[in-house]
């Protein structure tokens, strides 16, 4: 692989405590080097912004709840030519919307600068199918979460109270799967839609027996992960999405795992208080009061941009919710033995009070939060908005003049008492906007090679111009390398690399199989021995976290 | 469990997929015996002649001669390269990995695509999109399902073993909060439900869509035949579609009859056939989705629809994420338009806009109004035993391949879009994934003017 200096850009590289220095980056063989010699290629990228390529740790890129919604919206759709390749790769159309087509998604990414992705949900179930799409889906290194927070089998072993084989049993599951991290959804509460429960699981409601409540499902996860030592503990989307008054809920699940590592997604969606009159209310401070201080607990935001988007995710019970009250179509999809879906189209609207409310709530967290490292950006796409809304999110967090603007243009219905309209000043550095979006998912994530420009990282690397419109410069990169390969030249995608694979294999203990082949041979509509994803085409193992 | 290694070359392979309908049984022990296959265990009577014995013919053929398949493929290439407005058919047959490769090949010549769904299923999809579906896999019915409603279908006789994997295990659903389960058979006409259901309603074909409109109508709290008798002027828009020669009221209590059954079970599933039949209501799609949404309104429930086999909803499911659109994409402006009514394959054929068809997997099962469409115009038929039934004009080019899930390894999905492993069980020629890779090789190469080796990319 090539040599390339990328030569007196302004590096941002908060992982290595480089804060705006004028250096080279040095790249040689798909890594980051100390130097090379001096007759080695070179990118001029001086007066230009340095960073490392972006991580977004909770995106839906793929897999059938993915293309079930791809499939719902036609209408939506716009036509997407294919880019002009000069790798001799056959370069891909698709067609655009809240859900890209799989090519053009890889594309997006990485013409965004982003050159990481993981899929937030996937039920091991169809995990074949989200790997197929990930392999149609170019240049990013990609992984995906494994839903195990209503599995039937994973829930019999906590009735049980049989802890060791539940940790065997994630660790299977994450390698059946070809998962990067265990997924926890609504736990427990998927299974009671299931069974026709309507009313809302708070953290003690009984789930299959009095001992399996949300707060064991919790518990035994989070804990697997710990024991077995995975990059990413577990990944956490709390009881309650949505509902007012949901913050005490999300509060108490943090202290149900307090002490150990485990994060906690789309906060913005768990941050509500309720009002005398049962509005929401923004609980955005004590979200954030929360997580500044108690450093094992970190966050991404799921921040909600004004526009279309599409509502999906394995918490069908909300998605019941959203159909009856917007009278948008609706999907939902029961997954034998492990999960749900449920997609229903949304558009959040400026003047709309809950949608206003959401949009300061997801910027309070943001602004509120005194570490970054542990609360990183997502808008949990498509839920809340388009990875293709980043651009503006990074400018809403860095200009105050312009943030203010918009607060002003939105429905004030909802925002008494809210931080962001008591007058948050704070404005985000271009080295912070590093932090959340590459370095700090990346660290969350032990993704070693990741969000940094060391010596032995991967050779991802965007360049930005300066620009004083800010989501103008986020929004189309100068360069952006991925893997040593320059993907992205004066703008435009020049080059689509298959990315690879980010999964882990984590060791289980052998007897494990006995009870579990007998327990499909009871359940399962699949056979026990094609459940697992088998070798997968291109994969890697990720380097422990630093 | 390891394949047994029998004495004399024999071995079993277990947990083979079958395609033979879309139940996508993953239970099959194959017997294999000499590079054949000299049985399938458990495999009901249309997955035994799905299996077949292994042997498929091997012939390429250019305008009617015998030809190297190197030859056939080289000009099937140029043939599709040099089409000004050429066709992909999507055919029953394919994995998922040679659907993909397809998708790939039209949009690299800005062809269009279409598969066998545009002319069996459109109006589930369309009903899909237009309102979206409450659905389950399979598995939810066989373990959580109080009450199956088999609604003008009896799976014994085009899914001979979807009860006995899906549906009616021995005993109680093991996840079912109730300790039975309710079987009710539907009968619309001739369409019947199965013989042995415990309850049994019948519909007249042309009250179908009034009596599943009322049903979703009371399930989502609208006022029943009372009401309708009492000459209400709030009935809602169901009670104005009832066929002709029936009373509204007779279909509301009808409807009032079939929600009692529901209304009792914790967790409905409607077994529905989205396959085609004759006399089928055009609004019957939608009133089943309709009806699966509204479930979920008093109850639990899920809209269960039948497909047939071959691996039909994995063309869906592969155009869908490669272009966004599940059938019926025109590649022709250089991106995907979703043309499902004015461009599915067998209209635009017969409007005259299609110069070359590339038709791919098993030719036998494109429907016959597509065949006949297809045969005004020259047209490379691959798949297996692409040999024996050649489609389109004389001056086609022939390709046999290789039957996914027998010679071919890969991955299908079964009618719930659960995807399964394909296994290559014996020796055969290559799959259709290799040589439509194979043909894009060469549509790339001549665009660059480079040369492609012979056997260039074909591999098994």
């Amino acid at each position: 692989m090539a040599q390339l200096r990328i030569s007196g850009g302004t590096v941002h590289d908060p992982i290595n405590g480089i804060d705006g220095e004028v250096r080279d980056i040095c790249i040689d063989g798909g890594r980051i080097v100390a130097d090379l010699p001096a007759g080695a290629p070179r990118l001029d990228a001086t007066g230009m912004v340095v960073m490392p390529g972006g991580v977004d740790m909770h995106s839906h890129v793929a897999g059938s709840s993915v293309n079930l919604a791809r499939r719902l919206l036609p209408e939506e759709r716009e036509p997407v030519p294919a880019p002009a390749l000069v790798d001799g790769r056959l370069a891909r159309s698709g067609s655009g919307g809240t859900l890209p087509s799989t090519f053009t998604t890889g594309y997006r990414y990485a013409g965004l600068g982003y050159t990481t992705v993981f899929d937030a949900a996937v039920a091991p179930l169809t995990a074949r199918l989200a790997h197929a799409e990930l392999d149609d889906t170019p240049i990013v290194d990609a992984g995906l979460f494994v839903l195990m927070g209503n599995d039937d089998y994973l829930l019999r072993l906590i009735h049980r109270g049989e802890r060791t084989q539940a940790q065997d049993y994630v660790a299977w599951l994450l390698g059946a799967a070809g998962g990067y991290a265990p997924k926890i959804v609504n736990p427990g509460g998927i299974e009671r839609w299931k069974r026709g429960a309507r009313d809302r699981t708070g953290l003690d409601t009984p789930v299959a027996s009095p001992r399996v409540t949300p707060r064991a499902i919790l518990e035994t996860i989070v804990g697997a992960g710990q024991a077995l030592n995975l990059p990413h503990a577990a990944h956490i989307h709390c009881n309650d999405l949505g509902a007012a008054g949901n913050v005490a809920t999300t509060l108490d699940s943090f202290k149900a795992v307090a002490g150990r590592r485990a994060h906690f997604t789309h906060l913005q969606f768990h941050a509500y208080a309720a009002a005398a009159d049962g509005t929401r209310r923004s609980a955005a401070r004590e979200i954030a009061e929360y997580v500044n201080g108690h450093p094992e607990v970190s966050g991404d935001v799921g921040q909600v941009m004004f526009g279309a988007a599409t509502t999906l995710t394995a918490d069908s019970p909300v998605e019941y919710l959203l159909y009856k009250s917007s009278g948008r179509k609706w999907v939902n999809v029961d997954v034998e033995l492990e999960t749900g879906c449920g997609i229903v189209p949304l558009h959040y609207k400026e003047q709309a009070a809950v949608s206003a409310l959401q949009w300061v709530v997801g910027l309070e967290l943001f602004l509120l939060s005194s570490d970054p490292w542990r609360m990183v950006l997502s808008t949990d796409h498509p839920n809340g908005g388009s990875f293709l809304a980043y651009p503006e999110l990074i400018r809403l967090l860095m200009d105050r003049t312009y943030r203010d603007d918009r607060l002003k243009a939105v429905n004030q219905k909802l925002l008494e008492g809210s931080a962001l309209a008591d007058g948050l000043g704070r404005e985000y550095t271009l080295n912070e906007i590093a932090i959340v979006t590459r370095a700090g998912p990346a660290r969350l994530l032990g993704l070693a090679g990741k969000g940094h420009l060391g010596v032995g990282a991967d050779a991802d690397v965007t360049v930005y111009q300066r620009d004083a419109d800010v989501s103008r410069m986020f929004a189309t990169p100068r360069y952006v390398v991925k893997g040593g390969v320059v993907v992205v030249e004066e703008g435009q995608l020049r080059r689509a690399p298959s990315g690879h694979r980010l999964h882990v294999k984590p060791a289980s203990d052998p007897a494990l199989e006995r009870d579990l082949s007998a327990y499909f041979e009871r359940y399962s509509t699949v056979s026990f021995a094609n459940y697992p994803i088998g070798a997968l085409a291109d994969a890697q193992q990720p380097g422990r976290g630093r | 469990m390891a394949g047994v290694v029998a004495p004399s070359s024999a071995t079993t392979i277990p947990h083979a997929t079958c395609l033979g309908c879309g139940c996508a049984c993953d239970d099959i022990e194959v017997a294999v015996s000499d590079g054949r296959i000299a049985g399938a265990r458990r495999a009901c009577a249309l997955g035994a002649s799905w299996f077949g014995d292994g042997h498929v013919p091997g012939v390429a053929r250019v305008d009617g001669s015998d030809r190297p398949v190197d030859d056939a493929l080289a000009a099937a290439a140029h043939a599709l390269a040099g089409a000004r407005r050429p066709l992909i058919y999507l055919a029953p047959g394919l994995s998922c990995e040679a659907q993909r490769a397809a998708v790939a090949l039209a949009d690299r010549l800005h062809a269009a695509i279409d598969s066998v769904s545009s002319a069996t299923v459109l109006p589930s999809i369309l009903a899909a999109q237009e309102r979206g579906r409450a659905g389950a896999t399979l598995g939810e019915l066989r373990n959580r399902a109080d009450v199956v409603v088999y609604w003008a279908v009896d799976p014994g006789v085009s899914y001979p073993r979807f009860r006995e994997r899906y549906a009616d295990l021995a005993g109680p659903p093991p996840q079912a909060a109730a300790g039975t389960r309710t079987v009710l058979a539907v009968d619309v006409g001739g369409a019947h439900g199965p013989p042995d259901a415990g309850h049994r309603f019948t519909v007249a074909p042309g009250d179908e869509v009034a009596v599943l409109t009322a049903t979703a109508a009371l399930l989502t709290g609208a006022p029943g035949s009372e009401a309708v008798a009492a000459g209400a002027a709030a009935a809602p828009a169901g009670g104005q579609a009832c066929g002709a020669g029936t009373a509204p009221t007779s279909v509301w209590r009808q409807a009032e009859a079939l929600v009692a059954v529901m209304r009792a079970g914790a967790y409905v599933a409607v077994v529905a056939d989205s396959e085609p039949s004759d006399d089928r209501d055009p609004g019957r799609a939608s009133a089943l989705v309709s009806l699966s949404q509204a479930l979920n309104a008093a109850t639990r429930g899920a809209l269960v629809s039948l497909r047939a086999g071959g691996n039909r909803s994995g063309a869906d499911s592969v155009l869908t994420s490669q272009t966004g659109y599940p059938l019926a994409v025109d590649f022709t402006h250089g991106s995907p338009r979703y043309r499902p009514h004015d461009g599915e394959a067998r209209a635009r054929l017969l409007s005259g806009a299609v110069d070359r068809a590339l038709v791919v997997g098993d030719a036998a099962l494109v429907p016959a109004a597509v065949a006949a469409a297809l045969a005004a115009v020259p047209v490379v038929t691959i798949g297996p035993r692409a040999s024996e039934a050649p489609l389109g004009s004389r001056d086609g080019i022939v390709v046999d391949a290789g039957q996914a899930g027998v010679h071919e390894a890969g991955t299908a999905l079964r009618m719930d879009d659960v995807p399964l492993p394909l296994r290559a069980l014996v020796p055969g020629p290559p799959g259709v994934a290799s040589l439509l890779r194979a043909i894009l090789a060469r549509v790339e190469a001549a665009s660059h003017g480079t040369a492609v080796a012979a056997g260039g990319g074909v591999a098994r």
